[in-house]
């Protein structure tokens, strides 16, 4: 068996990853502007009030997804903010699901009352539309079968008037239709945690102001968990980040230099 | 540890194993893959709109969603040849109503309101770089005129913001990607080895 140039590449992006897992570096601590300005949104925002978390993503982006789905998910019951679950994309549900219960055990929230996860519904056009003039309209009932006009926080939360943000957690465009139907149409306040490939794409409408908060990726989850306070599964991701990105970039250099080399010999 | 762990482990692996070569192992988990999300999206599908929205109200007396149900036996059209034109009827409705819906929201969030984010004072460095970069960046994609003389240095500075763009969005995804192999090989060694804490 020949090792191609492309094993030891794979190899060396494995042990970048695996060893600052395995013995923590600690060599990353700056924290991006965007995470500040948008803990800072949310720490505007009253205890009582209501946070729509849209759960907008695959299962496959999981690991970058559930970071920052988690961090919000804390500092909002910290700060005894309720919160209303659902997804628009399928595979978001059990993952979406999954955190809220966990994070709402964690702080001891009741259902119903604190949280609520209404689950998955087509159409995110009709559903974000549809909305903005009636919840139990458009989720007649919850992800665990409830009808969703019994439960208290459904009954005080109608439609986008009474909820201070909508977070959508995204790993593709439905950031976007939050902000062309929900904050264009009903003028709700739409901010985006987002897997860090779709950022750029994002940056014009949070420049714009359409966008009111934007969490870029791991870095930003683990941002998060920094101005919190609350180290968690991000921080510890980021070692692994940083020495990757460096492997990444010897290797770039390294190919370009031997090509140099190659086309001077 | 849980058979779930044991089991997504194998899989995790599976699906690395590609990193040598095409096998039977990764093809297996792939199709594994692909027919679990067509599964799990049938049954949310189901118990969360299907149900709810049509099988309930059709209980409850509410005829009006029959419309909808009978719409919905259409698009099944599309199965069969002789059926086909049948499934036009839903689907042009969908079109129609979709962009009825969209254009008007996507003129004012993405066209005009970015307009008038790009029209700030001139005071400040950011903001004489976001209007250099969207005029000479229009310049570059206005193929009506060939891409000489002054025009073509307005576009040649176009194509560095592309460039930069580009840069930008690639740097994001390798980003992007590292925290996904990050996850599995977090579960791989914490969840499944328990070998970090």
């Amino acid at each position: 068996m020949t090792l191609k140039p492309r094993t030891f590449a794979f190899l060396a992006v494995f042990i970048a990853v695996t060893f600052p897992l395995l013995y923590p570096l600690n060599i990353s601590d700056r924290v991006s502007p965007e995470a500040v300005k948008f803990k800072a949104l949310v720490d505007s925002i009253s205890p009582g009030s209501v946070v729509m978390v849209s759960f907008d993503h695959e299962a496959s982006t999981v690991a970058e997804v559930r970071p920052l789905a988690t961090v919000l998910a804390r500092h909002l019951f910290s700060r005894d903010i309720k919160i209303i679950g659902l997804s628009l994309f399928a595979e978001g549900t059990a993952i979406g699901n999954q955190v809220l219960s966990l994070v709402a055990e964690e702080f001891g929230k009741k259902y119903g009352e604190d949280w609520v996860f209404l689950g998955f519904r087509p159409q995110f056009q009709a559903a974000i539309l549809g909305m903005g003039e009636s919840i139990p309209n458009v989720f007649p009932r919850d992800y665990y079968g409830n009808v969703t006009d019994t439960l208290s926080l459904i009954k005080a939360v109608p439609n986008y008037s009474k909820v201070a943000m909508v977070v959508s957690v995204a790993d593709g465009d439905l950031g976007y239709a939050w902000v062309d139907y929900a904050y264009t149409r009903y003028h709700a306040r739409v901010a985006a945690m987002l897997t860090a490939v779709m950022v750029a794409s994002y940056m014009p409408l949070y420049a714009s102001g359409q966008l009111s908060g934007l969490v870029n990726g791991l870095k930003g989850a683990a941002d998060y968990e920094r101005l919190l306070d609350k180290p968690g599964a991000a921080i510890r991701s980021m070692d692994a980040q940083s020495m990757a990105h460096a492997v990444i970039l010897l290797l770039i250099l390294g190919g370009n230099a031997a090509y140099w080399w190659g086309r001077k010999k | 540890m849980t058979a779930g762990t044991v089991v997504a482990a194998i899989l995790t692996l599976a699906i690395f194993s590609f990193l040598y070569r095409e096998n039977p192992f990764f093809r297996f988990a792939e199709h594994l893959l692909v027919g679990l999300s067509a599964g799990y999206f049938t049954v949310i599908a189901v118990q969360g709109t299907l149900v709810p929205k049509v099988i309930e109200p059709l209980k409850a007396g509410d005829f009006w969603v029959v419309i909808s149900f009978v719409l919905i036996i259409l698009i099944l059209g599309r199965l069969t040849e002789k059926t086909r034109p049948a499934s036009r009827i839903p689907l042009a409705l969908v079109i129609g109503a979709g962009a009825g819906v969209a254009v008007p929201a996507l003129l004012q969030a993405r066209i005009l309101v970015q307009l008038g984010a790009t029209m700030k004072p001139l005071g400040s460095l950011t903001n004489v770089l976001i209007l250099v970069g969207v005029i000479t960046t229009l310049v570059y994609f206005y193929f009506s005129r060939e891409h000489k003389g002054w025009w073509g240095r307005l576009a040649s500075v176009g194509t560095w913001y592309l460039m930069i763009f580009f840069g930008a969005t690639f740097g994001n995804t390798v980003m992007s990607r590292i925290s996904l192999l990050i996850g599995r090989l977090e579960f791989l060694f914490g969840d499944f080895l328990g070998l970090i804490k």
